[in-house]
């Protein structure tokens, strides 16, 4: 992006007019219906439908209920549990893939990203049989005797919900790390050395903030997906581990009232897009994408 | 290894033996966090063959009846066809725009900032409200709900930003003098694409309509809201799983994971074999 406005334009170029299908495109099929949306969020609903009464009933009663923003912190709670848990899990992993060499390399990225290739609502759903009663960590810790009766806790809570994030979306935290900590001149690590840098030191010193832009990207990218969760709280979570995915859609599944839905989807809207600001302060919104 | 391990300045033996220790501490986080990941997974395809009316363990003997049942049932072939439609098409129109959007962002023009934003949009829309815009949309715009009518437009829309992101940078990279070359020669534009452009960007748009192609064929939340009685085959995994727990599940899971991973192969050696012919 910098390189490209960079250049200044030389004459105008017919060619930039490529853009307009796409850009027509999404504005039919991504701003437009944002902006229903939103417009809904003002809208009435009743039991015959809905209609376009303006009122602003609908985060009224959002308002009123503390419940909502209950969730809505516990949403934004667990997505950040979640982004520094891959964080934590995914940094030595990417470390480890950038370390090797040659077709070894290949072969565990390919490893990395098999499970991937399957939908997540399947890799979600692997987890029932295996916190279940009769799953297999009960299993083992039967086994081993740990435990003489099956536990009941390991699914439908909080818990549950932070796994199976972790799992379904750690590959969107490794990945860009990966990119980024490939990317580093190895000269620079061995000139700390040089210097007399230990090990420990030349890696927060410098390994660590030269993969920054890895891991901003991975956190985002992360921290995104977690806050529109919807399937892996609903399979795993219980109600203890509910998020604020799971308050919307029974708002059109169950009680039909689109207004209010559309008014908790706004407000979910703008609280992600809040934290991308925060964060856009940092680095700039295109790079975390298209620089990993 | 080599790359960022990092050496201290001690004496050489210490230092290897500090390395040899990092490294052996790293392989071994690596298989900790490969049994992370495919632990659930083969316990899926173990429990796909038990011969029990409950999904679990003990494991009671193996049987294939589990996959006769999701094969022969024409629901789950109906929503495997609906799903490889809905992937090739939306991955080769979108395929397309994202091209002709990557092409033309290596002009400058007005509004290019904001229409680089308009084009994260979809990614950056939280995927539970991703679902229920598209309800709100053609509901409101009393639209049919069903694989053509409101699941495929929205599938387009879903894997633009992610084919945009791919295509970009492979075709802001090109080197413009081989296009400049070809202008002074006499070729006209179209021919300065079709000769010279496409030839060098070709993989990358043959793994792009690939990853696009996994990109619908995966995607869930947001078909589920407007795929109306109609089904693709996550959807008609979730049905399965919300209606009841049926024994069969963990075989519906594995005939969906196989597939996903074939259509990947495919995918990814076509882009490989492209990759080489130039």
């Amino acid at each position: 992006m910098a390189a490209v406005s960079s250049v200044p334009p030389r004459r105008r170029d017919l060619r930039a007019l490529l853009v307009i299908p796409g850009a027509l495109w999404l504005l039919a099929f991504a701003v437009a219906p944002l902006a229903i949306l939103f417009a809904m969020s003002f809208w009435t609903s009743s039991i015959f439908g809905t209609t376009t009464d303006l009122t602003l009933d609908n985060y009224r009663v959002i308002a009123d209920d503390p419940i909502y923003f209950q969730v809505l912190l516990q949403t934004l709670r667990i997505a950040l549990t979640v982004t520094a848990l891959s964080l934590l899990v995914g940094y030595p992993m990417a470390y480890f893939l950038a370390s090797l060499r040659g077709p070894k390399r290949g072969v565990f990225l390919v490893l990395l990203f098999l499970p991937f290739w399957s939908s997540y609502v399947v890799r979600t759903f692997v987890w029932l049989p295996m916190l279940g009663r009769n799953g297999l960590v009960n299993a083992v810790l039967l086994q081993l005797g740990i435990i003489s009766e099956p536990l009941d806790w390991l699914l439908y809570n909080e818990g549950a919900t932070h796994i199976g994030l972790v799992y379904v979306y750690t590959l969107f935290m490794t990945l860009p790390l990966y990119l980024s900590l490939d990317r580093i001149d190895r000269n620079l690590i061995d000139a700390a050395a040089d210097l007399g840098a230990g090990p420990f030191r030349a890696f927060f010193r410098v390994v660590f903030p030269l993969s920054m832009p890895g891991v901003l990207s991975g956190c985002v990218m992360v921290f995104l997906l977690a806050c529109g969760a919807y399937v892996t709280p609903q399979l795993l979570g219980g109600t203890s581990g509910m998020m604020f995915g799971n308050v919307i859609a029974p708002q059109y599944t169950v009680t039909n009232n689109w207004a209010l839905g559309a008014a908790l989807s706004v407000i979910l809207v703008i609280v992600v897009f809040l934290c991308l600001v925060i964060f856009g302060r940092r680095v700039r919104l295109n790079d975390i994408f298209i620089g990993g | 290894m080599a790359t960022l391990a990092v050496t201290a300045s001690a004496p050489l033996d210490t230092r290897q033996r500090g390395e040899r220790a990092r490294r052996m501490l790293l392989w071994a986080y690596a298989g900790l966090f490969y049994c992370f990941l495919y632990l659930p997974i083969l316990l899926l395809v173990v429990l796909s063959f038990n011969d029990s009316q409950t999904i679990g363990l003990p494991f009671q003997g193996v049987t294939l009846r589990w996959y006769e049942e999701v094969l022969g049932s024409p629901e789950m072939l109906r929503s495997i066809l609906n799903s490889v439609v809905l992937g090739v098409v939306s991955a080769a129109v979108a395929t397309l725009l994202a091209l002709l959007l990557a092409l033309g962002f290596r002009q400058e023009f007005p509004l290019k900032g904001l229409l680089m934003k308009i084009i994260l949009l979809p990614i950056l829309i939280p995927g539970i409200v991703g679902g229920v815009i598209y309800l709100v949309f053609f509901g409101f715009g009393e639209v049919q709900f069903g694989v053509w009518t409101t699941a495929l437009p929205v599938h387009i829309t879903w894997v633009l930003p992610f084919a945009f992101l791919t295509l970009f940078p492979r075709i802001h990279g090109l080197d413009r003098s081989l296009e400049e070359a070809a202008a002074d020669l006499g070729a006209r534009p179209l021919t300065v694409f079709r000769r010279v452009v496409f030839p060098i960007i070709k993989p990358g748009v043959v793994a792009t309509a690939m990853f696009a192609f996994t990109l619908s064929f995966d995607e869930f939340i947001r078909t589920l809201f407007v795929i109306g009685n109609q089904r693709t085959v996550p959807v008609h995994l979730w049905t399965l799983l919300s209606d009841q727990m049926a024994p069969f599940l963990p075989a519906v899971g594995v005939v969906i994971t196989v597939i996903s991973m074939l259509v990947s192969f495919v995918g990814f050696a076509a882009s490989a074999r492209a990759g080489r012919a130039h």
